[in-house]
């Protein structure tokens, strides 16, 4: 329990279901540097799943899971960005902190079930989208364990987030039916991840040395402050003159350079995923899958390629923007999740004519 | 089946005492003063208060203007550590010390007087949880302003050779404070006997309220006060006095010492029972700080192959409230800096359950956690092997 709205009125609906429930909130980082308002994660989001607790007569606990949460979620989230790719930090949380060390917790009390205020829907022994697409989070739940999806509870999954408002409203939990939505990384408060950066790595680290920025033909036509600023698909920190609007299509570490190019070199027309896991019955080779590349981007066809142990190819129907290393892929059959992994490498499709400085 | 709940947190804080409620009351009713009037209101209100001080310093063998109440035990240490280090630091005493195992209100303070310029020195430890003398010998020396030091640690309830100390640290020309929170009425506290300077008493952790503390102040001790406004307990302690709460000190001070054989007798007992029950049906368990002299009502057990956090929520789901490491703001259990003082390994500190004894605990208690904690040690470890 978050102190937010999903997983109160998650406890809550389970509580009227006549489960026998016990919160509980992950301390995940240290509360020491807090950020007052910040909407998730924060001393006083645990106090509001406290009194959230409180008001439905359940017991409460808080769970430090801060020194493996360290280790699996916020030490990868740097590794990855000085490997220039844009790392995922709430899928490895669902799968290792959330759904692995926090289950183990609830095993050591004869806890039965796992439930979350996750929007998605568990149904048969299989994960599907949650009923809101615009809050649908399956994007993040790709990568647990299959097994762990006969315990998982996801009461607000059968929502839309106006219905999960409305029902914290209903069930008296004014305290926090308004609260805004954590939109934020948790452990990165302000959103300034380079900052957690800085902090953790050397300040020789590549990642965070200057470096060219050059068009995808080799003209350099600027300099960054170092390459973990920058994300594929970004416009912010691009030099401007140029005729068409310019983006991040790659960043090159061993170089330190980062790539920029047109809208149309941001497309690629497939990708190679790896540490992939299946949450349904492996799909074959030839077959066709609806994916997503980035939460909340549409869903993409794509025809599955190659399947390699745990490596991936797709081939998409249609080119997709801004396919970014460290991201996810999520497969779909219809509302069902199959699985997914992390985005190793786009397949460029470079068809455009190459663009010079103005 | 319901059972009948388990309070073995006493470390934590008590309950008010009947008899302590019942001496508070007339202050929060008729008697409701401002000792510092001059009516007859306040007359009676700073009679009241006289009196508690005077009571309270016989409990600790002090004269009544050697008594000022504070909030609590953290005021009081920081009172004591960083009034004293400020009165003395221009005079050539820059340093502190303390040990690795003290309260967070000492540390805190002493990290504090260390970000204002005091240097600080924290004493070696030997595994059994008791100050190691050497050490002390060769830390205290004449830079040192103030020697704070834990007469009964809270944690694993080790008793530091107090009386010893202090007088070795006056020999020095040190102030020598003690957080005693833990030890009044569980070891023998006579200011006319012993030299510490300056001790700290807390009144919920037997049977007063909270938000009532003392900290005993011998003639001549120099403190700085940590508030500035009235002239209260001399200008010591400005802020209109907290009387109920200070009479119930007295009263709760009192009816502890009069018990505190009897008392004490009866926690050992108990307790000798619990950890028997305990290492019966887990022979490898290990009670921390075993080999040296301990406070009767606080033992701390590790069990291999556990995790504290687990064991807690499982034991408070069936009713028994025990306490982890130190509590975090958080309310989550964060690993204990006394035990990875001690030199226990992050794995076996991870997994300690303290239980602290006192007036709620009593035969049935102890034979219901005999029961369930080996149970749920037997669970968790299987759990553990399958993971």
């Amino acid at each position: 329990m978050s102190g937010g709205v999903d997983s109160s009125v998650a406890a809550a609906m389970l509580v009227e279901q006549g489960y026998d429930v016990i919160g509980a909130t992950m301390k995940l980082f240290c509360h020491g540097t807090d950020v007052p308002d910040r909407p998730c994660c924060s001393l006083d989001s645990v106090n509001d799943a406290r009194r959230v607790c409180e008001q439905l007569g359940i017991p409460h606990y808080v769970l430090n899971l801060e020194s493996r949460f360290g280790h699996d979620v916020v030490d990868n989230f740097v590794e990855e960005y000085a490997r220039g790719r844009t790392p995922i930090p709430c899928v490895r949380c669902n799968t290792f902190t959330k759904f692995r060390d926090f289950l183990k917790k609830a095993d050591a009390i004869d806890a039965r079930w796992i439930a979350t205020g996750h929007y998605a829907r568990v149904a048969n022994g299989e994960l599907h989208r949650g009923l809101d697409a615009n809050k649908d989070q399956t994007y993040f739940l790709w990568g647990i364990n299959r097994n762990v999806l006969q315990r998982m509870l996801l009461p607000v999954g059968h929502l839309d987030k106006t219905a999960t408002r409305a029902r914290a409203h209903a069930m008296g939990l004014q305290v926090i039916a308004e609260k805004p939505e954590s939109q934020e990384i948790c452990f990165v408060p302000d959103g300034d991840y380079v900052r957690i950066l800085e902090s953790r790595l050397p300040a020789d680290a590549p990642a965070l040395l200057p470096g060219p920025i050059m068009t995808s033909n080799g003209v350099v036509i600027g300099q960054h402050a170092g390459f973990a600023r920058y994300t594929v698909g970004q416009r912010r920190g691009v030099p401007g003159g140029f005729p068409h609007p310019m983006y991040v299509i790659e960043v090159r570490p061993e170089s330190r350079a980062v790539v920029v190019g047109t809208r149309e070199e941001l497309l690629g027309s497939g990708l190679i995923a790896r540490e992939i896991n299946w949450l349904a019955d492996r799909p074959e080779v030839g077959e066709h899958v609806s994916v997503r590349v980035r939460h909340r981007a549409p869903l993409a066809s794509a025809e599955i390629v190659r399947i390699d142990g745990d490596e991936l190819e797709i081939a998409l129907d249609e080119p997709v923007s801004a396919i970014t290393p460290g991201q996810s892929v999520v497969l779909y059959d219809g509302e069902r999740v199959l699985g997914g992994g992390f985005i190793e490498s786009s397949r460029q499709q470079r068809n455009s004519l190459p663009v010079l400085a103005a | 089946m319901p059972t009948t709940p388990v309070y073995l947190d006493h470390a934590a804080t008590t309950p008010v005492r009947e008899e302590v409620f019942e001496a508070m009351k007339p202050f929060y009713g008729p008697r409701f003063g401002n000792p510092s009037s001059t009516h007859r209101w306040g007359r009676e209100a700073r009679a009241a208060l006289d009196e508690a001080r005077e009571r309270v310093g016989r409990c600790l063998g002090a004269r009544p203007d050697e008594i000022c109440f504070t909030s609590g035990g953290t005021e009081a240490d920081n009172f004591a550590i960083l009034g004293a280090w400020r009165a003395l630091k221009s005079r050539g005493r820059p340093a502190i010390v303390s040990t690795p195992i003290e309260h967070k209100a000492v540390l805190g303070a002493v990290h504090h007087a260390g970000d204002e310029g005091a240097e600080e020195r924290l004493l070696a430890m030997t595994a059994d949880g008791v100050v190691d003398r050497d050490s002390f010998d060769k830390l205290v020396d004449e830079k040192v302003a103030v020697c704070t030091m834990m007469w009964v640690n809270n944690e694993i309830g080790t008793v530091q050779p107090v009386p010893e100390l202090a007088a070795k640290a006056k020999e020095r020309g040190a102030i020598f404070h003690t957080d005693a929170v833990q030890a009044f009425g569980k070891v023998e506290i006579d200011a006319r006997k012993q030299s510490f300077d300056l001790l700290t008493i807390s009144g919920h952790k037997f049977g007063a309220a909270k938000g009532i503390g003392a900290l005993f102040i011998r003639r001549g001790t120099e403190l700085e006060p940590l508030l500035h406004g009235g002239t209260q307990d001399r200008g010591r302690r400005p802020g209109t006095e907290n009387v109920a709460a200070a009479v119930g000190l007295a009263r709760a001070a009192e009816l502890t010492l009069a018990e505190c054989e009897a008392n004490c007798a009866r926690l050992e007992k108990l307790r000798e029972k619990l950890e028997a029950g305990i290492l019966a049906k887990v022979p490898d368990a290990v009670i921390h700080g075993r080999r040296a002299e301990r406070a009767p009502h606080i033992t701390n057990v590790s069990v291999p192959g556990t995790d504290s956090e687990a064991l807690l929520m499982a034991l408070d789901l069936r009713g028994i409230a025990c306490s982890g490491g130190s509590a975090c703001q958080s309310g989550s259990v964060d690993p204990s800096h006394v035990l990875s003082a001690i030199g226990v390994q992050p794995d076996l500190a991870n997994a300690a359950v303290r239980m602290s004894l006192g007036m709620l605990t009593n035969e049935g208690c102890i034979d219901r956690v005999i029961e369930v904690f080996p149970a749920l040690v037997a669970k968790a470890r299987q759990l553990t092997t399958a993971h």
